[in-house]
């Protein structure tokens, strides 16, 4: 099995996204684990700021997605892990698109949302032991 | 058999692009004119200049046939390309496509000097209807998903007539890409429906997915899996019964024709691939035709103009008079060159014929089917039991578990054998899957060959497993990098300049 | 006995049929219910030999009267240019023609550098830095521009000339209903044809994705506005797409080159035959600006490297926007172009050359500038009605009370085919007809064409 990193400290959700909290304002991007299924990255869809988003449910939505990370061959969604208002993105991203493989948990990240409710929301999302017992059920 | 393709080699490139290629004042054309008239264009709408390459004719035609050496087509070889149906393109089709009293007439021309064209397209017409068992068939179309786009403007037309207000379109999980994208043009929402462990559409699921607000079910008969989806009739109910329309993609007719009808199964609107199952070329990716037929009901909304016989005056002529029509989608008749090639293969083969084409591609494929299957890592997915139609899709699954290897690195390693790749990945609910349509244009003897190439494939894997992964290396050229292409997408000469001006390699 | 394009004989099917258990051919459709069965052979004419084929279609060929025949003056989105004999003979070349798409970029780059080539050659035309591999025709890339407009703006209205041609107006209108774009009209100055920009300012608002305007215009006038066009278009934050007939900008300013930030086209008169409307060839083009590039329907081929970085190669870029992968978010359906039809283009533009286009372009609207002259010294004729600047299509009004349907039979009666009646669908402007000539037409077509107006006229005045 490969070794994905899941820094401790931050807050995972089961899709692969993780969250840290500064205050109400959550960094939200994807985790090494994801990026690796992924493969090369191409191009990402950045959501709008301003864009108010929804925490991801199993029953998924537009009001969730927060962009799109396209590999060659695949497009696939990204969902929020935290309900807010889309403050910032980061717009490194649209010419380093290769910054969510090399670097997903911090040159990679991909946008900060104004968090309404953190701690209701983070009670859905996990620690990194857990995210990384999580991931290794999948391999 | 070994297999090397042509590779015309310069520094850091193959043949060079035609901007690399001109030098000031070549030509490769020439005009002149018996009228003497000044032409005077407003001064702010004059071109100043014009960046086309300047080249000799010998050079242009030089250029274009190496560029032609390094590509691969039915004529050098097989091309068991799934979903395709890549079979033999009768030659005499061109030249008949290319008379001068069919290529060069003008579409607006008068009725009455074009009697021949219209009498093809009526003709043409009334044959399509016959295999597909449809009533009417329009011919504007120019490819498949442009039909499917047509069909699903029908349905829409359809209700909105009704007064009924649908909004959604079922589609297997198995469907083409096309599908998904066209009915959501047509401003439908689409709703998937999953397959069965048989391969075939999920009753129960269909059962949920259909509702007062189902406006039509999109099917492909035989499926992508090349599996005949023999709960048909079940289905065309479900669907009828709640209101809905049957839609029949017909990517796959080439393996029913004769054999069965779209229309007979219950199917409204079909679509009917000229450049599949009516041999006519693909030309690298076109042009096509996709006709569209329609059962009944959605008749009346077909494009106009339609095509009528006036027998008193013995005379063909074009109705524009059609209250209910949904109007135009072409530019005219639709790729009328196209339907040329068609007609002359109906033609040729006949009746016997395609249904000969079609017993023939059917048990090729079964052919390959059992023969593939027997190799080590080599599985179906879905029902192994019935025989498929047209094509099998073989799971390069427990191949990639025992050595790693993947379909791609399979498909590449193909190429080496002088074979074209057959389609992979797709459809997506196999995994590692390997699409093959061996058509009826395939000998035994062809076929043989292919299975000792993923024979050979197969050893390789697991011996030198290094050779697949560097596949190919017949080709003109290796593996592309095509995340750097994707990434900093270099789309043209000028968008190449502005990044490289000394034009060296990017 | 075998077909002769099906190699496996009944011998060897059933030697193949044997070594796969089955005992007859029908058994391999045992899958399919009797009552989806035919149960009876195809109703179609029995096989034909080659020669019987021959005859058959050259026979249906002999009821059509082309115009390498006699002189047809019909434009209109289909226009007959000389194609020359060594760009059909590499269109013909097997391994083009009996290709699929390029999928396989290792073994297929000949058709990818042609295509590219293509991409590069209509893009240097158009003054635009991208270009897709093609649309179906000029009418779909037209409705394909509305639609990526909307989704480049977000916005839903889409404006287009008055004075286009019915098919457009028609297949526009099967696109927009769909996302629910609004099209809305501007009508034209009587006087020149040129679009009326007052009416433009009042329908161009905030919510407007795109202004469309074709370059000439649909009944021959050359918009020459085009950069106020472009101004006000853009300050209200939508974009201009301009329609081209390509051969014109042998002579005529590049869109791109006024502020157009998608062209579209019908690349059929370069380098294909018309054969009867089709197959058509579309063009499109837009600028290179993520927003856009990323929007834009249809294949784009791109230029890359082998893996190692040494070789320079072609293969297929940006397939995310595609039907097969977003399927119904993809940027269109379109899946099966034109791709040969293209090919054609790029062997054509690279005959051509700057100085063969402007020769044929030149050639085709002195043609048109000759024959309003000989025609307009008819009395009763008025050509054109516009008072502009024309390229190669011009209009022609008849003044002596007869249908245009009529006045076209008598010249046809003298040889000659006349241009298409547009009074259906623009009553104001009276009895008129578009005519086009190219530079397939000599003096001697177009003096006859003179010759039997005059005799149409006469006595009808």
């Amino acid at each position: 099995m490969m070794a994905y990193k899941t820094p401790v400290g931050l807050y995972y959700s089961k899709e692969h996204e993780w969250v840290k909290l500064e205050g109400n304002l959550a960094k939200v991007g994807i985790t090494d684990f994801a990026q690796s299924k992924l493969g090369d990255v191409v191009y990402v869809e950045l959501p709008e700021v301003g864009k108010a988003v929804l925490q991801a449910t199993e029953q998924k939505s537009k009001e969730m997605e927060i962009g799109a990370a396209e590999s060659i061959k695949a497009v696939s969604s990204i969902y929020s892990p935290i309900s807010g208002t889309v403050k910032e993105v980061n717009e490194a991203l649209k010419d380093q698109p290769e910054l969510l493989n090399t670097k997903p948990y911090d040159e990679g990240w991909l946008c900060v949302i104004d968090a309404k409710d953190a701690a209701a929301d983070l009670k859905n999302l996990i620690d990194s032991k857990s995210y990384e017992a999580h991931i290794a059920t999948l391999e | 058999m070994s297999f090397k393709q042509a590779r015309w080699e310069g520094d850091g490139c193959l043949e060079k692009l035609v901007f690399e290629l001109g030098r000031k004042s070549r030509r490769g054309s020439f005009f002149k004119s018996d009228v003497a008239e000044e032409v005077e264009i407003p001064k702010k709408l004059r071109r100043a200049s014009l960046g086309l390459p300047e080249i000799s004719e010998p050079d242009v035609v030089r250029h274009f046939t190496r560029l032609s050496e390094m590509n691969f087509s039915v004529d050098s070889g097989f091309y068991p390309l799934g979903s395709c149906t890549m079979k033999y393109n009768p030659k005499i089709n061109e030249e008949m496509a290319a008379l001068d009293g069919l290529a060069n007439i003008h579409p607006l021309q008068d009725e009455d000097t074009v009697q021949g064209a219209l009498e093809l397209m009526y003709r043409l017409e009334r044959m399509l209807a016959e295999i597909g068992g449809v009533s009417r068939v329009c011919l504007q179309p120019s490819a498949g998903a442009h039909g499917e786009f047509l069909g699903m403007a029908l349905v829409r037309e359809h209700f909105k007539l009704k007064n009924e207000k649908r909004t959604e379109v079922i589609v297997p999980d198995s469907a083409h890409g096309t599908n998904f994208t066209s009915a959501a043009m047509a401003g439908f929402n689409v709703v998937v429906v999953p397959s069965n462990d048989k391969g075939r559409v999920d009753l129960d699921a269909l059962e949920k997915a259909i509702s007062n607000k189902t406006a039509a079910l999109m099917l492909t008969n035989p499926n992508t899996l090349g599996l005949f989806e023999f709960d048909i009739s079940k289905i065309a109910k479900m669907v009828h019964d709640a209101g809905g329309l049957l839609y029949y993609d017909g990517a796959n007719l080439n393996g029913i024709m004769g054999k069965a009808r779209p229309g007979d199964m219950g199917f409204d609107i079909v679509h009917f691939n000229l450049h599949k199952t009516f041999s006519t070329p693909h030309g690298g990716g076109g042009p096509g035709a996709g006709p569209v037929g329609v059962v009944n009901g959605p008749e009346k909304l077909l494009p106009t103009p339609v095509v009528e016989y006036d027998e008193k005056k013995g005379r063909y002529y074009f109705d524009y008079d059609r209250p209910n029509s949904i109007g135009k989608i072409n530019s005219f008749y639709g790729n009328f060159g196209v339907l040329v090639k068609a007609y002359a293969y109906i033609l040729t083969m006949g009746a016997d014929g395609l249904t000969e084409a079609t017993e023939t591609a059917v048990l090729n494929a079964n052919y390959l089917m059992k023969k593939i299957q027997a190799i080590h890592g080599f599985s179906l997915k879905y029902d192994s039991e019935t025989p498929c139609k047209h094509e099998v899709v073989i799971s390069a699954e427990h191949l990639k578990g025992e050595t790693g290897a993947t379909a791609r690195d399979i498909a590449k390693r193909l190429l080496d054998h002088g074979i074209h790749a057959p389609t992979y990945y797709f459809p997506p609910i196999v995994p590692e899957s390997l699409m093959i349509e061996p058509t009826e244009t395939e000998s035994k003897e062809e076929l043989d060959n292919f299975v000792r190439a993923m024979k050979a494939i197969n050893e390789e894997a697991r011996k030198s497993p290094e050779r697949l992964r560097g596949a190919p290396s017949s080709t003109a050229i290796g593996r592309l990098d095509e995340v750097k292409a994707s990434r900093e997408p270099v789309i043209s000469w000028m968008t190449f300049m502005a990044k490289s001006p000394r034009g060296n390699n990017i | 006995m075998g077909h002769r394009y099906i190699p496996n004989t009944r011998e060897i099917r059933d030697e193949m049929l044997n070594e796969i258990g089955f005992s007859k051919v029908d058994d391999l459709f045992s899958d399919i219910p009797d009552g989806a069965r035919l149960k009876r052979n195809l109703e179609l004419p029995a096989q034909m030999s080659e020669l019987e084929l021959k005859r058959h279609l050259s026979e249906l060929a002999a009821k059509n009267r082309s115009f390498t025949s006699f002189p047809v003056f019909l434009g209109g989105g289909a226009w007959q240019h000389y194609v020359p004999a060594h760009v059909r003979s590499i269109v013909q070349r097997a391994e083009f023609i009996t290709a699929y798409t390029p999928y396989q970029p290792e073994i297929s780059q000949g058709m990818l550098q042609a295509l590219f080539e293509y991409q590069s050659l209509i893009a240097e035309l158009v003054g635009l830095e991208v270009a897709n591999a093609s649309m179906y025709d000029w009418a779909s890339a037209v409705a394909e521009s509305a639609l990526m407009c909307a989704r480049v703006t977000g916005r839903k209205k889409f404006i287009v000339p008055k004075l286009i041609s019915p098919e457009k107006t028609s297949v526009l209108k099967n696109y927009s209903e769909g996302p629910g774009l609004e099209i809305v009209s501007v009508g034209h100055d009587p006087e020149t044809g040129e679009m009326n920009l007052e009416e433009l300012g009042e329908k161009l608002d905030s919510g407007t994705a795109g202004v469309y305007i074709e370059n000439p215009s649909y009944l021959g006038p050359i918009e020459t506005h085009v950069e106020e066009i472009a101004e006000m278009t853009h300050k209200a934050g939508a974009l201009f797409v301009v329609g081209v007939n390509p051969i014109s900008l042998g002579i005529l300013r590049p869109p791109g080159d006024y502020g157009a930030d998608i062209v579209v086209g019908e690349g059929q008169p370069l380098g294909n035959a018309v054969s009867f409307g089709g197959p058509t060839l579309g063009i499109f083009a837009c600028r290179n600006e993520q927003k856009l590039a990323r929007q834009i329907p249809g294949r784009l081929i791109g230029m890359t490297t082998t893996i190692d970085g040494k070789t320079r190669g072609f293969t297929m870029v940006l397939q995310t926007r595609e039907q097969h992968i977003k399927r119904e978010r993809a940027t269109s359906n379109i899946c099966s172009n034109q791709a040969l039809c293209a090919v054609a283009a790029a062997v054509y533009l690279t005959s051509m050359g700057p100085e063969g286009l402007r020769e044929v372009a030149t050639i085709s609207a002195a043609n048109a500038r000759y024959a309003m002259k000989k025609l307009s010294k008819i009395d009763g004729i008025q050509t054109p009605i516009f008072k502009s600047s024309h390229f190669n299509e011009f209009t022609l009004k008849i003044k002596s009370g007869q249908k245009m349907e009529d006045f076209n039979k008598e010249l046809l009666k003298n040889g000659v085919h006349g241009g298409r009646p547009v009074g259906k669908e623009f009553p104001e402007l009276g009895e008129v007809s578009l005519l086009c000539t190219t530079e397939m037409h000599t003096k001697g077509d177009i003096d006859g064409l003179a010759e039997a107006a005059a005799a149409a006229m006469e006595g009808k005045r």
